[in-house]
């Protein structure tokens, strides 16, 4: 519902919801001449032009280059030689191309429909909670694995659980002895076994009670005003009919952020595979962030390599207008009234 | 407070200070001393500092070789630097921007790939030249070759155009480390031929542990270059097409990337060489005896110090660790892979296994000490002009001599010296014996570019692992080895022609050998 008072622009930019809170008559201005424009803005680009200069230097200068370098063979200490597209019609058929593309898909698809299930879960159960001590003690609980850095938790599956020896081989065992079986009958190599090292990989992080996460959907859920919820329970929707059909709506903004950082992370992402398999058996854990590494750093093909970064810019930056575009967050279901 | 006890907390001790262990060189001591003046290098495995295994004192070696170094040329100074993980692209980076070390110790094999970009210096001249620091009337007096003791390997270093860039200071090789306690336990003994080796390795599975922890990359290394010399060494005055003067007789049937190029175009190394087929058969069937995961190397010697695993396929260097650890509670001892009797395989002639380490250390010189030079002069005249090479090669001249590398090479017990009138430490005695025998035939994991490597472990990993046939591995093979040999052949401007001739004389023997591809013929 739109006052008519307000800009609508700057509802949907700030997220600030003109429902849930008063009305603001804004105070007729005289209109600003041109120079005084310029002179009140040039304290703010001052300001952030530190930013902006740094910005550019990491940031967009080195794409640039990636981006104009993504047209030549180039090789570091060997003069470099221009080939048009070649780059990008050999990775299109490069031989880790669907695979990785493939497993990228499926990982990325896996951590999106986690991120969007387990912590949004977690959080509602702590939310719920009726002691606020308590809700207090669960939130710093979830919040303390998150010290621990991503490489080592990477390590720990590998040796912990996944090795020869590991939780779940162990586990193996012992039920093939309970079930006179073969000791080694129902283990394997779950990172070395072509059939599972990709669930392997994905089952990583499990039971995925991301702190961080949490807390998103937890702030989400205090935003909630009380009034939506008793409104709610006067109409009949109580525990999961509620959490579905109430809480999970106007949540949808964090659900929104945190799917866009899924993708871009899932898009981006090698550093752990890299670790753990470097992308095999063969190819069969291989993604494309892991290929343009190893073209570049490994086989010294940077101009190939910068071409695999450009197609994954381009993967990103198609999957987060599409998500922008048609993953409608709590505001726009808000202001079309939905 | 809190502030203020943490302080305290974190700040060191004299005594902390005192005990601190450097890795390389004080930065004190090359303090304000010219650039030029000072040679970077990269010490590798006898970095001063390092405590191998986490076992004995701190290495200081070096650091006695570089202490002599500096009195004889007080103008100079040595300053070692350690390297971070990712060797190959720090190197590269490093090596691109001209900051790279004068000395790096690195697989002669990677130098390889890189020498067209001048950015290491063929050390040739030096080698057929004394070295001044040998005694008068020994090895080394007339031509620094001579000092060398494992002649075998040390000219196995030799690149493809035929320039020596490395100095091996020592030698490493690999062997079958194997608990005793489990072989007394069941009635076995040290393996005579591959089939004897595999029936122990049945028995020992069938007693509940694992018969043989190998690291991924160390098997496809080791394991394809022994198996295929097994499988080929038959037919090795066929295929060795090109005698090299450099290499001379020390290398005698070794397969260089332009022969493996040419031979290919042949049939060979494909679905259609019977003896390519049986290379991978022999090592798949090995695969069953293996632990599920072939992981990484800490993984297995976990295994085989806790004893789940029977034999640990590993090098040397682990000889260091197993006989300094006092938490072993197991007798244990080594022999080298047996041979592949014909028995087991009609392509296979039971010969004794050949070398597959070799050079442990190998120091490079890198173009970093031409830098006394001007860059923009061909890279032969620069070698010629600069006045700097031959300081840094006289580092390793003084290296190589008797008393600097039993210091060095001996302080652990990983290697063995390379230098005439150096002894090993007794406990390396059964790598010596290896170590004289007949050279590789190829080492399949160095001859071709990364690219080629890469999909060939990666591949090979799969078909071990029943993640492929074996019509898909060689399909897969096949078509990496045709991309490599490619790229090769354009990169290098090999010219295949000279071994097409060689070929052409060869027609009468080939009549006489059965089962090659069809196009040999």
């Amino acid at each position: 519902m739109a006052t008519g008072l307000i800009d609508e622009s700057v509802v949907a930019d700030t997220g600030w919801n003109p429902v849930l809170r008063p009305s603001i008559t804004l105070s007729p201005r005289t209109k600003p001449s041109l120079r005084q424009h310029a002179r009140a803005a040039l304290g703010l680009y001052l300001i952030i032009a530190p930013t902006f200069i740094l910005l550019a230097i990491f940031n967009v200068v080195p794409f640039i280059w990636a981006f104009s370098r993504s047209f030549y063979e180039f090789e570091i200490g060997e003069s470099a030689r221009f080939v048009g597209v070649q780059n990008y019609a050999d990775y299109f058929h490069d031989i880790t191309f669907a695979q990785s593309f493939g497993n990228m898909l499926f990982l990325t698809l896996f951590s999106m429909m986690v991120v969007m299930v387990i912590p949004l879960t977690v959080a509602k159960l702590i939310f719920s909670l009726s002691s606020v001590r308590a809700s207090y003690i669960y939130r710093i609980l979830f919040l303390i694995p998150i010290v621990v850095p991503g490489v080592a938790v990477q390590l720990i599956w590998q040796g912990l659980i996944y090795s020869d020896v590991g939780l779940i081989n162990e586990l193996l065992r012992g039920i093939s002895r309970l079930l006179h079986m073969s000791p080694d009958s129902l283990t394997r190599g779950w990172l070395s076994d072509p059939r599972t090292v990709l669930w392997a990989i994905a089952f990583i992080g499990f039971p995925f009670c991301n702190g961080i996460n949490i807390l998103i959907y937890y702030a989400g859920l205090t935003s909630i005003p009380e009034s939506v919820h008793e409104a709610a329970i006067l109409d009949g929707a109580t525990g999961i009919k509620k959490f579905i059909l109430v809480d999970v709506p106007l949540l949808m903004s964090q659900v929104k952020l945190l799917v866009m950082l899924t993708i871009i992370g899932g898009v981006q992402a090698f550093e752990g595979i890299l670790i753990l398999t470097r992308g095999g058996p063969g190819f069969k854990s291989m993604v494309p962030g892991l290929w343009m590494y190893f073209n570049a750093f490994s086989f010294q093909k940077f101009g190939y390599a910068c071409a695999i970064g450009v197609v994954l810019f381009a993967v990103i930056m198609i999957l987060t207008l599409i998500n922008l575009k048609y993953f409608r967050s709590a505001e726009d279901l808000t202001a079309t009234g939905k | 407070m809190i502030l203020t006890i943490a302080a305290w907390a974190l700040f060191p001790t004299r005594a902390g200070t005192q005990n601190t262990i450097r890795l390389g060189t004080d930065p004190s001591h090359v303090a304000n001393f010219p650039k030029d003046k000072i040679i970077r290098v990269h010490a590798g495995a006898y970095l001063p500092g390092l405590m191998p295994d986490n076992v004995g004192t701190p290495l200081q070696g070096m650091n006695k070789v570089a202490a002599q170094f500096e009195k004889l040329y007080p103008d100079m100074r040595i300053e070692f630097v350690g390297v971070p993980a990712g060797m190959r692209e720090w190197l590269v980076t490093q090596l691109s921007s001209g900051e790279a070390p004068d000395i790096v110790a690195v697989n002669v094999e990677d130098v390889w790939q890189d020498v067209q970009k001048h950015w290491f210096v063929p050390l040739n001249r030096f080698l057929n030249a004394p070295n001044p620091f040998a005694e008068k009337n020994q090895p080394g007096s007339e031509k620094w070759w001579d000092m060398f003791k494992y002649p075998i390997p040390t000219r196995g270093t030799c690149a493809p155009d035929g320039n020596f860039y490395c100095v091996t200071l020592d030698m490493i090789e690999t062997g079958i480390f194997y608990n005793k306690s489990i072989f007394r336990q069941l009635g076995l003994n040290q393996p005579k031929d591959w089939t004897e080796f595999l029936n122990i390795q049945k028995r020992v599975q069938q007693a509940g542990y694992t018969p043989m922890l190998v690291d991924k990359g160390a098997f496809t290394d080791w394991g394809v270059d022994l198996t295929f010399y097994q499988v080929y060494s038959d037919i090795s005055d066929l295929l060795d097409l090109r005698y090299d003067p450099t290499s001379g007789d020390y290398l005698k049937g070794y397969l260089d990337w332009d022969e493996i190029a040419f031979l290919k175009t042949k049939g060979f190394f494909s679905a259609r060489d019977p003896r390519w087929v049986q290379t991978w058969r022999i090592l798949k069937e090995w695969r069953q005896y293996m632990q599920k995961t072939l992981g990484n190397s800490d993984e297995m010697l976990k295994a085989f110090l806790t004893r789940r695993g029977a034999m640990l396929w590993s090098s040397s260097m682990l000889v260091n660790r197993l006989s300094r650890d006092r938490d072993i509670d197991f007798d244990w001892g080594i022999f080298y892979p047996p041979p592949i009797p014909r028995s087991f395989n009609k392509f296979c002639g039971g010969r004794e296994q050949c070398v597959i380490g070799g050079s442990g250390m190998q120091y490079e010189v890198t173009s970093s000490a031409l830098r006394d030079t001007d860059p923009n002069l061909p890279f032969e005249q620069r070698m010629q002009q600069s006045q700097r090479l031959k300081r840094v090669v006289a580092f390793l001249q003084l290296l190589a001599t008797p008393r600097n590398a039993d210091t060095v090479v001996n302080e652990m017990v990983q290697f063995l010296p390379n230098i005439k009138g150096a002894d090993f430490n007794p406990r390396l005695a059964a790598f010596d014996g290896f170590l004289q025998r007949h050279y590789s035939m190829t080492k399949w994991i160095y001859t071709f570019g990364n690219q080629f490597n890469e999909t060939f472990l990666r591949m090979f990993d799969l078909y071990l692992n029943d993640g492929m046939t074996e019509a898909e591995y060689l399909d897969w093979m096949q078509r990496n080895l045709d991309s490599a040999c490619e790229k090769i052949v354009t990169r290098k401007n090999v010219d295949l022609t000279p071994l097409a001739k060689e070929w052409d004389k060869r027609a009468l023997l080939r009549k006489q050998i059965k089962d090659l591809p069809p196009e040999a013929y």
